[in-house]
């Protein structure tokens, strides 16, 4: 499969590359300030450029947190404006599925103690420009899947990223590298995902914060991963 | 009260202005000079530009973005949607306490509900699709929800579907022809000004949580769009109903006693 990562320069970027790389043929992008060696730069606007970086492409597995750095009308922008641009040339060019990465972070404001699934509403905070911008992507993706252009798999991982062994992490929400790459991985192929598809993912670790069914029953290939 | 006016010299501007300029102190902004026959303080300013939003903003008691643009996608973007982000990081910084937003019914009542239901309302849930002016512009509404609910801004999202003209009922589509139906959602350019000046005024323990949207129109019979709220909470009456649309009889009848008896 032919898989576009977008702001492959950030680390979330690299972990997935790192899992994807192999099975699947990887084309890296980026803006052009932090493209460098295999990262082609793109600045994801609306002309041709775009229309040519998503040529071929199968997927798209798009940063939609923590992926740019910058001001807070530069990430507003990013979050909104380039990623319609990019939605817009994988609608026209029959790109199959777009993944999401997004946070858990948008429920950090509710209680740990209550139950919160894909079905919850999330609260992202105005004052934080990165959870905000987060949120902002989700919104646009959403309308392109409301459409039927593309579909799209919004998956919400769990934070922090820990490169060792998760279940040691005293953070309720802690999410490993090698499972972040394998739920990507399998959301590529998973079948039955809904045209919009939530999915929360996070490693099992004590008091885990966020239950992770509907991705056990929806990315088989890591249900076991998800218990500990 | 002192309001700053976002886009304020576009089409919908000066009938804002005209409803409220004698009672209220007004900065009008736009990127484009105002009429030569406007009176009163004018800066220029883009509604994207959140530093000059925020300066422009210090001292306000409300903000009132009627900025659009359309057709370009960069545009779009950077007065549609961060416009309305300039003006909620300008509410935040000067504990602003009300804003009013403006835009297109289909930022909300997008192509699926429109092409398929009836008694439209402004309480449903944003379905905007992907349409370039309707997205961006719900977008921009989005922001100022989370907004509204971190800091507790009052937004009033007026939405706004065909404009006409009172004294010919011509609008965008041209040229007119009445008696042959309509947009079921067309407000007079007096009327929608007027819409402006009730969201600016309407007392706050009338609106029932800090984010409430209203469609503008008048009293129209197709039962397309729901109105209701809009007379019940801002208070507003609409003056004229561009009746001659959708209606079959002339205005005034040569007898003047068609139907009297």
């Amino acid at each position: 499969m032919n898989v576009l990562i977008t702001s492959a320069a950030s680390a979330t970027a690299q972990i997935i590359a790192d899992a994807l790389n192999g099975p699947h043929s990887l084309r890296l992008t980026d803006l052009l300030s932090s493209a460098s060696g295999d990262i082609v730069g793109n600045e994801l606007g609306h002309g041709s450029e775009t229309d040519e970086l998503v040529s071929g492409i199968d997927a798209i597995v798009n940063i939609g947190y923590e992926g740019q750095a910058g001001s807070a009308t530069h990430l507003m922008d990013y979050h909104m404006r380039r990623m319609y641009n990019l939605l817009q040339a994988a609608s026209d060019a029959g790109v199959k599925r777009f993944v999401n990465i997004s946070t858990l972070r948008l429920y950090e404001d509710h209680e740990e103690n209550l139950v919160v699934t894909e079905k919850w509403r999330t609260d992202p905070p105005a004052e934080d420009t990165v959870l905000l911008a987060a949120h902002m992507t989700e919104y646009v993706c959403k309308e392109f899947a409301r459409d039927r252009l593309i579909q799209v798999v919004n998956l919400r991982l769990g934070w922090p990223f820990v490169d060792s062994n998760a279940a040691e992490s005293s953070d309720s929400a802690a999410i490993s590298h090698e499972l972040i790459g394998a739920a990507v991985a399998e959301t590529l192929v998973s079948e039955g995902l809904g045209q919009w598809q939530d999915v929360h993912v996070q490693s099992p670790v004590e008091h885990q914060r966020f239950i992770t069914n509907t991705a056990a029953k929806l990315l088989p290939g890591i249900a076991e991963r998800l218990t500990s | 009260m002192k309001i700053l006016i976002l886009g304020g010299n576009g089409m919908l501007g000066p009938w804002a202005v005209s409803a409220m300029k004698e009672r209220h102190d007004i900065l009008l902004t736009d990127i484009n000079e105002p009429r030569v026959d406007y009176q009163g303080e004018y800066l220029k300013l883009s509604a994207d530009d959140v530093d000059g939003v925020v300066k422009a903003a210090k001292g306000m008691d409300v903000i009132v973005n009627l900025s659009v643009l359309r057709p370009d996608r960069q545009l779009a973007f950077d007065v549609n949607t961060l416009g309305n982000f300039a003006m909620m990081t300008a509410a935040r910084e000067h504990r602003i306490k009300r804003v009013i937003t403006t835009g297109p019914h289909y930022q909300m009542a997008g192509q699926q509900y429109e092409e398929w239901d009836f008694d439209l309302n402004p309480d449903m849930p944003p379905a905007p699709g992907t349409r370039l002016y309707a997205h961006t512009k719900a977008l921009g509404q989005e922001v100022c929800r989370v907004f509204s609910k971190r800091h507790g801004i009052q937004v009033i999202t007026l939405l706004y579907y065909n404009m006409k003209h009172s004294w010919n009922l011509g609008g965008p589509e041209a040229p007119v022809v009445p008696h042959q139906d309509m947009v079921p959602y067309s407000t007079a350019w007096q009327d929608c000004g007027t819409a402006v000046q009730a969201a600016v005024e309407v007392p706050e323990e009338r609106l029932a949580t800090r984010c409430e949207t209203f469609f503008v129109l008048p009293d129209l019979p197709h039962g397309k769009f729901n109105n209701e709220k809009t007379k019940r909470v801002l208070g507003w009456q609409p003056r004229y109903h561009v009746e001659g649309l959708w209606n079959k009889d002339f205005r005034t009848p040569p007898d003047n006693l068609r139907e009297a008896f």
